[in-house]
């Protein structure tokens, strides 16, 4: 039994892409695998011309450090640090310098400048979560993960989420891959992967709630 | 990454200072034995120097063998001597020194006797500006039945100038009046001694040195080459004399003084760094645990890109700060405590010159080495752990893993014991203690590694009476402690190495005691013994104290005991000397081979068995000696004994060492009477005695009770010291009971939901602690009980002839180990049972 059997997927760069799937689906494995968290045991993995698969500890650090967002489900911000902090750990652990004027505008587009001096747990979820938000895009990465990224929070929070990915793709072209149940946080997506046993049963292209559940249905049956 | 670090540490004050409080009081301990010891090195130093600063010279005899002052052994010099000195120009003028035996009667009768410093007689000079005593109250001594008083005996006894004093001497003893109260230099006494001060010729016939001195103490007139007079001074004395100057003779004393103080030291840091060793496991869990607590904090540090090195820096960072902070407050209070001792002598009575606490540079750098070295030692281990996570654990909840292999842990931790087990016995053939050292604490860590592997079963044991008692709360308690068998070992650890010290320490006492009490019957049998009052039996008395007991109606033989350094084929041994008339009425003395009392009486030498082997001797051989008071000669080996304990390695009869020492006091009287023990025939010789308040007479029984209670006493100290150790220990259980109602807070919180009473929630936490408790105990005095044997074992040559395994007291430990353990979980307990339902199920 494999969680990703024999498949081949590609992400384009500065669009959105939907990854769907009943649970062990195998789309966790695949955004590991993408991500540098996990190795697949056989295949190549690619994040631009750079082979995920053969690279060290330290090779894949760099390569999340420096070329990949992440946006998880339950927000894993550290605890003990500020808003702030949290959004600029990356930088600090790579020792770079922030880029100021793209951090102000970040705040500013999340209007999260009020609560920056704040610990996440005086942070409501939703702007817990645009902290985190504001932690991926921070480093310009090549590509965000977003792992259920609306899943801990409430519509309103979903929606301004959802809102904002979609405009970080149009505006300056950023790729993201997520992970989602939500039929609706899917339909902002340029496209949609419907993954199965391991394997892509589905692929839909600028779609709609509607399209997604119907495709959900089928695929269920 | 830094400033992650320290927030994380802010935000958990209290798991930092509980983790700093185990290094903080070994840190202290450290400082303060340091602070203590280089202030009174000083004191000491600044002392003998005013002392012998007036002094230009100081003419002697050569040292017969020994150099060193504290045992350097010197005949008198003739008092014709001083005289050719003073004929030597450039010579102002010099004066002969005496001392020897004085002790002061209080006014109750009782002997005034010091922690075990010297009761002194000396001369006192009338020239003012040699003296190293200084008149503070009426005048120098001038007649023979005056004496002078130190500052400290006199304030604290009650005397005062014109009063009258009894004072035991060599001799029968004498009331003199007190012509003038003395200090010496700027100290009331010198560190505990009583001092006694006469007039020259009374001093000298006093310790039995009429027409020897000493020493001569030289004074150089204004402006003359000292060098030239010093060199003019040597070529007029007589073979085997010496002149040194004043200088050299306060180095010796401060030297002699050192070596007794770095003794004392050396004595300590032994127990600090035990401390220290226990408070590196307490260390060492307290992080493991962290580490496994932040798992997933680290595991995201990582996927945001944090590297190995950044995350093992992270947690070796944490640990430099605490052991940094630990340290510096440690260095704090280890100051303080050094205060606090000083005072603390002071109380005993032993006044020290005023001078100002020495703190030097170096016991600043030991501390912050010791202090941040053991801490980051002890994370080290942890810090690798942390490395490992896997970044994708941030994501996924994988459960606590527990480690490596349980393969790969008995490889590590049973080759460990072994190489210390063999370190160790290694040092103790040798000796050599350092070797010792090394060899427990591989053994310890070795036992430390092992201990996981039996912690399920051993608790689910432990636990099992406590979760019949107590029900369900006891049977989660239990649940608890044995479901991480790696964190409970790691927890009782350190309770673990406290406890195997402590049951070290009371095998060893045990056997000891049962030895030198066994040793009493096997070398002794007279019926009484009569032994200075003063401190540890070490103390002497006057000569007439057996001719006083002598006399005794019904009293058939007395011998009196001297002992007394010589030097034997080149190396310094203990001289032992008995009566040899009478030696089996009162010595029992079983021969090897050759005679014993004929041997004694003919001037020979016995030796022991073990001394025979080692040095190959036997009846007949002739081996070299050196006395202080008669020089090189030879004896011949008369006979070869059993070991006794009592008696030593080498012993010669009474007769010939009082030819061959100067003035010997007896260090004890036997005596054997027609009757045997009684109370009659006891208080018949306490009646002899009565003149001479500084001895007691006890029967053999209580002889025995009293070495004893002296291996008792020294076991209680050592306890004392290795309490530290086990608090350590203690402070580490309560952290760790912390951390784990913390990590259950949720869990906690169900079992509330569901309907625990926090009485219950209590009753859990303490199982769980006692359990641990216990768990580390029983471990360690089962090490304990092995250490305690192979070193009385080893010590047999050395008069440790049983081996006792206290087992009541072994018992009794286990018991306290578990009261503790109870103790311990107080804090811990309380903050579960308080925790706010709600919260504790809403957080994760």
């Amino acid at each position: 039994m494999h969680a990703l059997d024999g498949i081949t997927v590609d992400f384009e760069r500065a669009r959105f892409t939907a990854v769907m799937g009943p649970s062990g689906s195998g789309k966790s494995t695949l955004m590991h695998c993408m991500a540098g968290l996990d190795r697949p045991t056989s295949g190549q993995v690619f994040v631009g011309d750079e082979e995920v698969a053969t690279l060290d500890d330290a090779g894949l650090t760099r390569l999340r450090r420096d070329r990949i967002g992440f946006v998880f489900q339950s927000f894993n911000l550290v605890p003990t640090l500020t808003a702030e902090e949290n959004i600029t750990l990356p930088a600090s652990l790579a020792g770079r310098r922030v880029d100021q004027q793209w951090f102000d505008y970040l705040v500013d587009q999340l209007a999260i400048g009020d609560r920056l001096s704040h610990r996440p747990t005086e942070l409501s979820g939703g702007q817990q979560q645009r902290v985190a938000c504001a932690r991926a895009l921070i480093g310009r990465p090549d590509l965000i993960f977003a792992d259920e990224p609306t899943g801990n929070l409430d519509s309103n929070a979903s929606g301004e989420m959802l809102d904002f990915l979609r405009r970080s793709v149009d505006e300056f072209g950023q790729t993201i891959a997520m992970v989602t149940h939500d039929p609706r946080g899917a339909a902002h997506a340029d496209r949609v992967l419907f993954l199965n046993d391991g394997k892509v049963v589905g692929e839909l292209q600028s779609p709609t709630a509607d399209a997604v559940l119907e495709q959900m249905k089928q695929l269920g049956s | 990454m830094w400033k992650a670090t320290i927030k994380g540490l802010l935000a958990h004050k209290l798991r930092l200072a509980l983790t700093a409080l185990a290094i903080v009081l070994g840190v202290m301990f450290v400082t303060g034995t340091l602070v203590l010891t280089d202030t009174l090195h000083n004191t000491f130093t600044t002392l003998f120097d005013n002392i012998y600063q007036k002094i230009d010279f100081v003419v002697r005899e050569k040292a017969a063998f020994s150099e060193s002052a504290g045992t350097a052994a010197r005949r008198p010099i003739a008092e014709s001597v001083a005289a050719t000195v003073r004929a030597v120009p450039g010579v102002q003028y010099a004066e002969g020194t005496v001392s020897g035996y004085a002790q002061f009667v209080a006014r109750d009768g009782s002997a005034i006797s010091t922690g075990g410093a010297p009761t002194l007689g000396v001369s006192i000079d009338p020239q003012p500006q040699l003296s190293s005593l200084q008149v503070v109250h009426g005048a120098r001594p001038t007649t023979s039945d005056q004496v002078d008083m130190d500052q400290s005996t006199a304030q604290k006894y009650h005397f005062a100038v014109g009063d009258q004093v009894r004072v035991l001497l060599a001799g029968p003893p004498r009331t003199f009046t007190i012509a003038g109260i003395v200090r010496f230099g700027t100290a009331g006494n010198l560190a505990g001694a009583t001092i006694a001060a006469f007039d020259l010729p009374t001093a000298q016939h006093l310790f039995d040195e009429v027409g020897h001195y000493d020493a001569i103490d030289v004074l150089a007139r204004p402006g003359v080459d000292t060098a030239a007079l010093h060199r003019a001074i040597a070529r007029v004395l007589p073979p085997g004399a010496e002149v040194v100057t004043g200088q050299t003779v306060a180095d010796e004393s401060t030297s002699a003084i050192n070596q007794a103080l770095s003794f004392f030291s050396t004595a300590l840091l032994v127990f600090a760094f035990i401390s220290l060793f226990v408070g590196g496991f307490t260390i060492f869990n307290t992080f493991s645990i962290i580490v496994g607590q932040r798992t997933r904090e680290l595991a995201l540090l990582r996927i945001l890109g944090a590297s190995r090195r950044q995350v093992f820096r992270a947690v070796l960072g944490e640990a430099i700060i605490v052991g940094l902070m630990a340290s510096l407050v440690g260095l704090g209070l280890g100051v303080a405590a050094a205060v606090g001792l000083v005072a603390l002598l002071k109380g005993f009575g032993i006044t020290l010159p005023s001078g100002a606490l020495v703190f030097q540079a170096r016991t600043v750098v030991a501390a912050l080495v010791v202090g941040v070295g053991v801490t980051v030692v002890s994370a080290v281990s942890p810090a690798r752990r942390a490395v490992r996570i896997a970044p994708v654990e941030a994501l996924v909840d994988r459960g606590a893993a527990e480690g490596e292999s349980s393969r790969r842990r008995i490889t590590v931790g049973a080759t460990l014991f072994a190489l210390g087990a063999v370190v160790l016995a290694l040092g103790l053939t040798r000796p050599a203690i350092g070797l010792v050292g090394i060899g427990a604490v591989a053994l310890f860590i070795g036992v430390g590694i092992l201990s996981p592997l039996v912690a399920r079963p051993m608790s689910g044991f432990i636990g099992a009476p406590l979760a019949n008692a107590l029900g369900v709360a006891g049977k989660l308690g239990r649940e608890n402690s044995m479901r991480s068998p790696r964190r409970t070992a790691q927890t009782a650890a350190a309770l673990m190495v406290g406890l195997a010290l402590v049951s070290t320490i009371a095998v060893f006492g045990a056997s000891l005691s049962r030895s030198a009490t066994v040793s009493v019957d096997e070398a002794i049998n007279a019926d009484y013994i009569v032994t200075a009052t003063s401190s540890a039996g070490t103390g002497e008395f006057s000569r007439a104290v057996a001719g006083a007991v002598g006399a005794v109606p019904g009293v058939r033989a007395v011998s009196t005991v001297y002992t007394g350094n010589f030097e034997v084929r080149g190396s310094l041994a203990t001289l032992t000397a008995v009566d040899s008339a009478r030696l089996s009425e009162t010595v029992i003395l079983r021969m090897a081979s050759g005679v014993g009392a004929p041997a004694l009486s003919a001037g020979d030498l016995l030796v022991d068995t073990t001394t025979a082997r080692s040095d190959h001797l036997a009846v007949g051989s002739v081996v070299p000696v050196t006395f202080a008071q008669t020089g090189h000669g030879t004896m011949r080996v008369g006979g070869v004994y059993q070991p006794n304990a009592l008696l030593g390695s080498y012993v010669v009869s009474d007769g010939f060492f009082v030819s061959h020492f100067a003035d010997p006091l007896p260090v004890a009287v036997l005596v054997r009477t027609t009757s045997g023990p009684n109370a009659a025939g006891k208080a018949a010789v306490l009646a002899a005695v009565h003149d001479y308040p500084s001895v007691k007479v006890q029967t053999q029984a209580e002889f025995k009770q009293s070495q004893e209670k002296q291996v008792n006493t020294l076991l209680g100290l050592v306890y004392v010291l290795l309490a530290l150790a086990v608090v350590v220990a203690l402070i580490g259980i309560v952290n760790t009971l912390m951390l784990s109602v913390f990590e259950r807070t949720h869990e906690i919180g169900l079992l509330r939901a569901v309907g625990m009473r926090r009485r219950q929630v209590r009753a859990m936490i303490r199982s769980e602690a006692v359990i641990l408790s216990v768990f580390g105990a029983v471990i360690g005095v089962v090490v304990g009980t092995g250490l305690g044997v192979s070193f009385a074992a080893s010590l047999s040559q050395q008069g440790i002839s049983r081996i006792v395994v206290p087992i009541p007291s072994l018992v009794l430990f286990l018991v306290i180990s578990a009261l503790l353990g109870l103790g311990a979980a107080t804090w811990p307990a309380r903050r579960a049972a308080r925790l706010d339902l709600l919260a504790a199920i809403a957080s994760e």
